[in-house]
């Protein structure tokens, strides 16, 4: 009797003792959460009071003028927006074009046709391959691609597709190797992997049974994916390539190794070039705090942020419909 | 190409089975799951198979359009013959037979495409017909499966928002668009409500006088109500197979009766 009051009465304490305990702790973690919530609000906020003071005296200089005017002198200073926003736009929809049926095909076969043993194999190599840091691609860019492109891509591309009427002016040019195109083409590379693993979730995600039904008409694979599958999942296919869109715009490293770092705007996707981001690396260092070129610099910034958030804010849009149909 | 099963439709004697199954093994991967089976299907007869979970019935539905194919590490060994070839061996196109032998499922698979182009889908693949042949083929299998009156007024809406047992019949409907010999349906009503149930069985007695046909069902009265020929199934094993009257009234294996009169399952 004494024995089982006593073991009783220890335990009551103990179980007090763990809940006090528990008590505090959870209070302390709560608050933890809390901020590191909060935090998050905070550091965007201070990014975008940065980007936007900062970019301002550049912005009242020059006024809406600073989005469409192509010059960059920093001796006259003279800023402009234009050849960067374009040569941006130019190299993300160089990458779309190449990385979005490259990614396709990959998905589409690891979901359908791939060996499972073959398949996982192939699938931590798509992986890998987004974990692959970008200067390793600007370097490999730089050494591998740029003089491939130089010898024999673009002087064939020059010969066989320069004469084409209306297409014809994006392949005519000096074969630098570094240029638009290179740029767009390492940085399809990039994205392919972010979008490959979007459509292959997706298609995995299609019931069973809507597959087979396709195929129990006699469907073949290619007419089941495209006339089930793809509609399907259209949405979400979307806001995967919205989602190698954003990493696209956004890219720095790599595309300043491979794209030529010149303040042109042209026809010609040969032609070297220079992006938001690659812009902004070269020259932050050598823009002294309080010059209008810094203010130029952060203002660029301040574009990008907007151009990337508007694909942000799709992407999400696209795969928050996808998951409901 | 294949020019026996692309053959027209050869005038079958009513004695010929359509499907005639002979000593068919099933594995998924290591498991064995269906043990030498030998079956007949009777042309233009609805054949039912019944059995409890995990007897092989449905695994016997998915070999007789190669859907198993679709998937590595499930393989079959045996014959299945079908207008008189082997639809088991490799020299078959399964995109052909799957023409021919059309498949409905559990739950209703409407493809993401408007009610027409529901059915249209399907012929398009196998045959050229002209926009005024393709809108009568369209009209023809809807008012057979008695959805036309529905769904006239609306054939370019999505067929997503058609109710269950709507959606069923139009997966019907764009089964025999293809015109097949042979229906498989997979518990076709086990998704719907009474009332639809009993439009589909309806439906069944009307597409016998074309069409031979196999339903796997979990529901008894629904193999009793709609079969001709009742076959059951049990661990992978057919353990008898008669006429759906023979099969309820009076089962010569025990394991059939028990099974009937719900002893186990």
């Amino acid at each position: 009797m004494m024995v089982v009051s006593s073991t009783t009465a220890g335990q009551e304490a103990a179980a007090s003792g763990r809940n006090a305990g528990g008590n505090a702790g959870d209070a302390a973690f709560g608050v933890l959460a809390r901020l590191a919530g909060w935090s998050i609000l905070l550091v965007m906020a201070g990014i975008i009071i940065v980007l936007v003071s900062g970019g301002w005296q550049a912005f009242s200089t020059f006024g809406p003028g600073f989005i469409t005017s192509k010059a960059w002198n920093p001796i006259t200073h003279n800023f402009g927006a234009a050849t960067s926003i374009f040569g941006t736009l130019v190299t993300t929809a160089v990458a779309l074009v190449f990385a979005v049926p490259f990614a396709f095909g990959v998905a589409f076969w690891l979901v359908e046709m791939a060996p499972p043993a073959l398949a996982r194999v192939i699938e931590m190599a798509v992986q890998l391959l987004a974990a692959v840091p970008s200067i390793i691609f600007g370097m490999w860019g730089f050494f591998i691609v740029v003089p491939f492109m130089a010898h024999y891509v673009e002087p064939v591309a020059t010969r066989y597709l320069g004469h084409v009427p209306g297409i014809g002016l994006l392949f005519r040019g000096a074969p630098y190797g570094t240029g638009l195109l290179t740029g767009g083409l390492i940085l399809a590379i990039m994205v392919t992997p972010f979008i490959c693993s979007v459509m292959a979730d997706v298609f995995v995600s299609i019931p069973a049974v809507l597959k087979e039904s396709a195929f129990g008409l006699g469907e073949t694979r290619w007419e089941v994916m495209r006339k089930v599958v793809l509609p399907w999942s259209r949405q979400a296919v979307m806001g995967g390539i919205m989602l190698g869109t954003g990493r696209a715009l956004g890219e720095t490293m790599a595309v300043t190794f491979v794209i030529g770092n010149s303040n042109r705007l042209g026809w010609s996707l040969f032609a070297p070039g220079n992006t938001i981001a690659s812009l902004i690396a070269l020259e932050f260092p050598e823009s002294s705090a309080g010059s209008l070129k810094l203010s130029a610099l952060l203002a660029l910034g301040a574009i990008l942020m907007v151009i990337s958030f508007i694909t942000l804010a799709c992407s999400r849009m696209f795969l928050q419909r996808g998951i409901k149909n | 190409m294949n020019t026996v099963l692309m053959g027209n439709r050869p005038a079958q004697a009513q004695s010929a089975p359509a499907i005639a199954i002979r000593n068919l093994d099933f594995w998924y991967g290591e498991n064995h799951a269906l043990r030498g089976i030998s079956l007949d299907f009777p042309t233009r007869q609805v054949t039912g198979m019944i059995g409890p979970s995990g007897c092989g019935k449905s695994t016997l539905l998915r070999i007789l359009n190669r859907m198993y194919d679709l998937y590595p590490g499930q393989r079959a060994m045996g014959e299945v013959l079908f207008d008189g070839r082997n639809i088991l061996s490799p020299g078959i196109d399964v995109n052909v037979l799957r023409s021919r032998i059309g498949m409905v499922f559990q739950k209703p698979t409407p493809f993401p495409m408007s009610i027409y182009d529901n059915i249209a889908f399907g012929v398009r693949l196998h045959e050229r017909l002209s926009r005024a042949e393709m809108d009568q083929r369209v009209e023809n299998v809807l008012r057979r499966v008695a959805l036309w009156g529905e769904v006239k007024d609306r054939l370019n809406a999505s067929a997503a928002a058609l109710s269950g047992g709507q959606q069923q019949r139009l997966c019907i409907a764009r089964t025999i668009a293809t015109r097949p010999e042979i229906i498989l349906l997979d518990e076709p009503t086990s998704a719907l409500d009474p009332i639809s149930t009993a439009r589909i069985e309806e439906l069944l007695d009307e597409l016998k006088q074309e069409f031979s046909i196999a339903i796997v069902t979990h529901n008894l009265q629904q193999a009793a109500r709609c079969a001709d020929r009742v076959a059951f199934f049990y661990m992978g094993e057919l353990v008898e197979v008669d006429t759906a009257d023979k099969m309820f009234t009076a089962p010569h294996e025990k394991r059939t009766q028990d099974y009937i009169t719900g002893r186990f399952g």
